[in-house]
């Protein structure tokens, strides 16, 4: 049957849109999705001379428990000055994507500890070294990021007899993190596009994308492990 | 009278990838029909991009009825909410423009919004239900429904809103043979209305029938 189209698609209407807050709330969950859909875990590039990934884990985690427990200024400003040598020796656009997000962390810190610091200024000195501490981490998890492919972290974690369940979860979830992510993105964008006028049910859209990003997360790992069954997959997991 | 001007457009997502459109112009007249073609990665998403305000070229202008649009037009939220209410986007996967709990509602999103009486928001949804053939779905969730009803419900909340200039994403994808033959007669329609489309389509036959220009997009 042709389509007619209704009276109201024949006429042409002025339109003045009603006014409208909530563009911080749509921008700030815009962030949280493009933060998500940034989340690449397959960025990390290894050079010739790279270090095995399982020794790299090692020091990894062997740096930050060390972070963590120092107590004197001077040793933890010597695992500082290693961390931030081996930072000064990566590509220059490198070092401003890992620093970013370890400033951002260390920044975090600082505002937790400013009430105590205000109240107390003699715990100055103690906040500080835990902010360094919190970027040192930070930065050392990027370096390793950036500087280890993702599917050599697996086969490390393998190594370390982790068991395959929890590495096939780690895999999953960063796989698919990137994935809802521009999944959360475009649907705001597509709700931003139709949000055309005063929207008096802000937190029922939002909650809608919300409850659709989880199912479609829900329905993309039963997919993927039915797919996985039919190529053999017996629970079995070696990693990439 | 030119409703769409892009001039001189270089637009890239990445130095290291290259420019996805580079000295792109295009002006297309109120009621035109324009068809993008090409292969994967030819830009022709990318241009509905620019033309929604939804990426910015580096390079060139683009003026939506004489008015520039860029980054600085669309931050005053009013001038946005017009613009987007004039220019309506149907994405190539639907699935990322359906979040409400019913077709009814998905559809309704948009006049609700409109400041229109409660009645003629329902009228317009009512209409739409129809012309689309929706009303057995009208209670359905949107994400429970198969690729082309999706599609359909995506295209009827975008319609919803009335817009002068109808940007389209492969509307024809997962649509089956009847429905296909159908949205067809329904863009012919729309044309017939004044309204002005830009869609992008692998269909040989899409600028005939529509009396159309088609534009063969290549990736650089």
């Amino acid at each position: 049957m042709q389509p007619m189209l209704p009276e109201w698609m024949k006429t042409s209407e002025e339109y003045v849109p009603p006014g409208d807050g909530g563009a911080f709330y749509y921008r700030t969950l815009r962030s949280l999705g493009g933060i998500m859909s940034r989340l690449r875990v397959e960025s990390g590039r290894e050079g010739r001379c790279s270090l095995p990934a399982w020794l790299k884990l090692l020091v990894l985690i062997l740096y930050i428990l060390l972070m963590s427990l120092a107590r004197d200024r001077l040793c933890i400003m010597g695992l500082a000055a290693a961390g931030l040598m081996v930072l000064a020796m990566m590509p220059a656009k490198d070092i401003w994507s890992v620093l970013r997000p370890a400033l951002l962390a260390g920044g975090l810190a600082a505002v937790l500890f400013a009430p105590a610091v205000i109240m107390d200024p003699g715990r100055l000195s103690n906040s500080l070294m835990v902010v360094v501490k919190v970027i040192m981490s930070v930065t050392a998890v990027g370096i390793f990021n950036r500087r280890t492919q993702w599917n050599h972290v697996t086969a490390a974690l393998r190594r370390f007899r982790v068991p395959g369940v929890v590495i096939f979860l780690i895999d999953i979830t960063f796989r698919f993190i990137v994935l809802l992510g521009n999944l959360m993105t475009e649907m705001l964008t597509a709700l931003q596009l139709r949000s055309v006028g005063r929207n008096r049910k802000k937190y029922d859209s939002v909650g809608g994308i919300m409850g659709t990003v989880f199912l479609r997360g829900s329905e993309m790992n039963r997919e993927m492990y039915e797919a996985m069954q039919c190529r053999g997959f017996t629970d079995d997991y070696k990693g990439l | 009278m030119k409703i769409i001007e892009l001039k001189d457009i270089y637009f890239e997502y990445d130095r290291e990838e290259g420019p996805v459109l580079r000295d792109f112009s295009l002006e297309e007249e109120a009621g035109e029909a324009v068809i993008l073609r090409g292969g994967n990665g030819s830009g022709k998403t990318t241009l509905l991009r620019i033309l929604n305000g939804l990426s910015f070229p580096q390079k060139g202008s683009y003026a939506f009825k004489g008015e520039k649009i860029d980054r600085d037009h669309l931050a005053d939220n009013g001038r946005a909410k017009r613009f987007h209410k004039s220019v309506g986007y149907l994405f190539q996967n639907p699935d990322t423009m359906l979040f409400n709990s019913s077709v009814y509602d998905e559809i309704a999103f948009g006049p609700r919004q409109m400041g229109l009486r409660d009645e003629e928001a329902d009228r317009r949804v009512e209409d739409l239900l129809s012309l689309f053939e929706l009303r057995d779905i009208r209670d359905r969730v949107p994400y429970h429904l198969s690729g082309g009803q999706k599609k359909l419900v995506a295209l009827a909340s975008v319609v919803a809103l009335d817009p002068e200039v109808l940007t389209l994403d492969e509307p024809f994808a997962d649509l089956e043979k009847k429905r296909a033959a159908w949205l067809l007669d329904f863009l012919k329609e729309l044309k017939a209305s004044g309204r002005t489309l830009m869609i992008a389509s692998h269909r040989d036959d899409l600028a005939g029938e529509l009396n159309g220009r088609e534009i063969e997009m290549r990736s650089l």
